[in-house]
């Protein structure tokens, strides 16, 4: 009862995070800002996958194999973001 | 193979987290604060993962510590979006 609860406010918050994200690269169009956003969907989406299979489900493992993917994407983002403020855009 | 999905989970949330700060630290912008400390606590949710599903018996369970975490690194990165960076 209160895991599926955690779970649900967890999704919520993400895509939360993620909307503002978005809103900042629609207004800026830093696309470090549209890297963030893609990241917290994806994480919220994981929280929402997290709550709809079973624990003993064994698809539950690609749950992280897409965390990992978000987490290299924000890498990726970064690395991104240095490369452009060192040619001195921005 | 799952073990090392987990591990580099960890091991990428980690880099974020410093990463982040690390921008923080040099510009002071308070968004990489929230963020790089967003990204800290996912690094605790994954190292936990790492601990919970290959460390430890199947006997004890932290699942819902792992849940916490989780949630509380969003919960952060939203406290930070909404008081600090709009």
């Amino acid at each position: 009862m209160l895991n599926p609860m955690f779970n649900g406010a967890a999704a919520m918050a993400w895509l939360a995070c993620s909307l503002f994200f978005l809103r900042f690269w629609k207004q800026s169009r830093d696309r470090l800002f549209g890297f963030f956003a893609l990241t917290f969907a994806l994480l919220g989406g994981n929280a929402v996958a997290g709550a709809l299979l079973e624990v003993g489900d064994e698809r539950r493992y690609y749950i992280y194999v897409v965390r990992l993917f978000a987490f290299l994407l924000i890498l990726y983002a970064i690395w991104d973001k240095n490369r452009a403020v060192r040619r001195g855009g921005g | 193979m799952a073990e090392a999905v987990y591990i580099l989970c960890a091991l990428t949330s980690l880099a974020c987290a410093v990463l982040l700060l690390r921008a923080w630290k040099r510009t002071q912008s308070r968004l990489l604060l929230w963020s790089g400390l967003c990204f800290a606590g996912l690094a605790l949710n994954n190292v936990l993962l790492f601990v919970d599903l290959v460390l430890l018996p199947t006997a004890v369970d932290l699942y819902v510590p792992r849940l916490i975490t989780g949630l509380a690194s969003a919960v952060v990165l939203l406290y930070g979006l909404i008081w600090d960076a709009s």
